[in-house]
């Protein structure tokens, strides 16, 4: 059974103005463990695509369902609940919260899904050992280089167990060096732990290393290649 | 959180100054003219005639002097005239004291500025105050004359030397009261021992209430009032500072209010980014317009207890000595004012000041976190 299923989504924006059509139809299906990549030239859709995904947006029209239910019909507090208990974001500027710690910034996540102290601990204390970042738990994002923030996101990310992870542009900020780290970690994480990654990305290391690689232009899916 | 210890230490150090003026009014009018509480005869205040006079006047204040609470009383006769030198005349009144006790409920003594206070010793001694003598354009030792109306209604002349000049904060009052001895005054109206008033100076203010119950109860049939009574415009200068006071805190408040919504916009847009983050991994809007509120909250419950401790250091400092407005003091003299004030705050209004700034704080919150509840997670997390 597919993650992510969506069928013929449309999404323009100032559609009363001057319309700009940002997906004109996309049917997509996910399965669980995939390591798939959105890739396309700037304004193609792909950021537009995995919002809608995440439930950060909503479509102008179509159908888009997320373990089996339809998320395009949920309210806004709705949506909250959903991108809580399902998705992880990674995101290109990282988003931490700069006055909370490397180990705070992951904890929070749980503190909104109301998970023990214990449970917490255990938690943050696993994720920051998966992403190599045991000896920064008290560091706060200043104090890290742009990897090491970005491999706290994607702890962040994780916190939650969720279905499975979106990341918009996760190394488009990074070196070399850390884009290969940040890249093994996710793969890692792939591969033993089964989360799901779904990247949008214009970044050739990233789609050198996706098992599946959609490219989209003008809002519709050109190619769809499994590489395995 | 800089604006709301400025606005608090603000708010205090205001109201202490406008509560030590009312206070400087309050006392001014009763050390000088009216005392805590007054005895007449009950048809006195509504015609001033002097043939409406209390009797049996020293057993009285034995009876009133022996109460717990009262410091010291003395009875007065009044008359009302006209004094003459021989350049002007003026309307006034004349007020028969016994000087010794006198000095112990008015401490007209202490006002006297040229000369000296009355004495038994002299033949017909006058007290004129300082703006009746340069209005009359005479010094000490020189010779008035008062005419008024005995209790027969006959004129009587009378020439009174003056011994002494005296100065309060009251100006109209020192422009229209002289001070002679109750007895050469009962003597020309014809009163033997009778009096128009008796007038109490209380030990504690607290308790006065309690007191005219008390000297009511002495008194059957005579009318016993307080100063808030006989003196209307001390209740109005009661209320209206009263509502200055509670003005300028509203206008502080609203000052207030206004900076916290600006800053508290500034820090919603600063972190804008932040809460669309926030948003996107979970945190509903109930929790994000709490967090809001709660941090202005917070702010306001640290910024308050500080501002109020400014204040308090600034009342204290400014206590000592008073806050010397001598610059103003002619026209403040005009509203009975003294011309230095000693800033002093009640601890209710503290609490006051400390509910009006939370309950501000709260509803300023409302509005930023309004917005960031608004926002968009997918904009926000965009946002540079």
């Amino acid at each position: 059974m597919s993650v992510i299923s969506a069928q013929q989504i449309k999404k323009t924006y100032n559609p009363k103005t001057i319309p700009v059509h940002a997906l004109r139809g996309v049917d997509l299906n996910i399965e669980k463990r995939e390591f798939t990549a959105i890739v396309g030239p700037s304004g193609s859709g792909k950021t537009t695509l995995l919002n809608i995904i995440g439930g950060l947006d909503r479509p102008s029209d179509g159908r888009i369902e997320v373990g089996g239910k339809d998320i395009s019909t949920l309210s806004d507090n709705q949506l909250i609940d959903f991108r809580k208990k399902y998705i992880g974001f990674v995101f290109q500027a990282y988003n931490l919260i700069p006055v909370f710690t490397a180990k705070e910034n992951i904890e929070f996540v749980m503190l909104l899904q109301k998970r023990s102290k214990a449970e917490r601990d255990a938690r943050v204390e696993e994720l920051l050992s998966a992403v190599g970042m045991t000896e920064k738990i008290d560091k706060r994002p200043s104090e890290l280089s742009g990897g090491q923030q970005q491999r706290v996101a994607v702890a962040r990310a994780l916190a939650s167990k969720p279905t499975f992870i979106l990341a918009d542009e996760p190394t488009a900020n990074l070196d070399s060096k850390s884009t290969s780290d940040l890249l093994d970690i996710m793969a890692n994480l792939n591969q033993e732990e089964e989360v799901t990654f779904v990247f949008s990305t214009h970044d050739q290391r990233v789609i050198d290393r996706a098992r599946r690689v959609i490219t989209l232009d003008d809002g519709v899916i050109i190619s769809d290649v499994n590489i395995d | 959180m800089a604006a709301i210890v400025i606005g608090v230490a603000a708010t205090i150090f205001i109201m202490a100054f406008i509560a030590g003026q009312m206070q400087s009014f309050i006392s001014n009018t009763i050390k000088n003219e009216i005392s805590h509480i007054q005895m007449h005869h009950p048809e006195y205040k509504e015609e001033y005639n002097v043939s409406f006079t209390m009797n049996g006047i020293q057993s009285k204040l034995d009876k009133i002097s022996s109460l717990e609470n009262v410091q010291a009383v003395a009875s007065k006769t009044i008359a009302n005239g006209i004094i003459s030198s021989a350049k002007a005349s003026r309307g006034i009144m004349i007020a028969g004291i016994n000087p010794e006790l006198e000095k112990a409920v008015t401490q007209m003594d202490q006002n006297v500025i040229e000369g000296e206070y009355l004495s038994a010793e002299k033949r017909n001694p006058i007290l004129i105050g300082k703006r009746l003598a340069d209005k009359l354009k005479v010094g000490v030792r020189k010779k008035l004359v008062l005419r008024f109306q005995d209790r027969d209604g006959e004129i009587i002349d009378a020439a009174f030397r003056i011994v002494g000049i005296y100065k309060t904060n009251r100006n109209n009052f020192d422009e229209g009261t002289v001070f002679v001895r109750q007895s050469d005054l009962n003597k020309l109206l014809q009163l033997d021992d009778d009096a128009h008033k008796i007038a109490v100076l209380l030990k504690d203010e607290q308790d006065i209430l309690q007191s005219k119950k008390k000297i009511t109860g002495l008194s059957s049939g005579l009318l016993v009032e307080t100063y808030e009574e006989i003196s209307p415009e001390v209740r109005l200068f009661k209320s209206q500072i009263d509502i200055s006071a509670k003005f300028i805190m509203t206008i502080i408040m609203l000052a207030l209010f206004f900076g916290i919504i600006n800053t508290m916009l500034m820090a919603v847009l600063e972190r804008y980014r932040e809460l669309g983050m926030l948003m996107s991994v979970g945190m509903n809007k109930v929790r994000v317009f709490s967090m809001i509120v709660l941090e202005t909250f917070l702010i306001g419950l640290i910024s308050a207890p500080i501002g109020m401790l400014v204040g308090y250091i600034a009342i204290i400092i400014t206590a000592q000595n008073g806050i010397d407005l001598s610059a103003y003091s002619e026209g403040m003299s005009e509203f009975g004012l003294g011309s230095i004030v000693y800033p002093s705050l009640q601890p209710d209004a503290y609490i006051q000041v400390a509910i009006a700034v939370l309950i501000t704080t709260i509803l300023a919150a409302a509005y930023p976190a309004y917005k960031a509840i608004k926002l968009k997670p997918v904009e926000a997390i965009r946002k540079i």
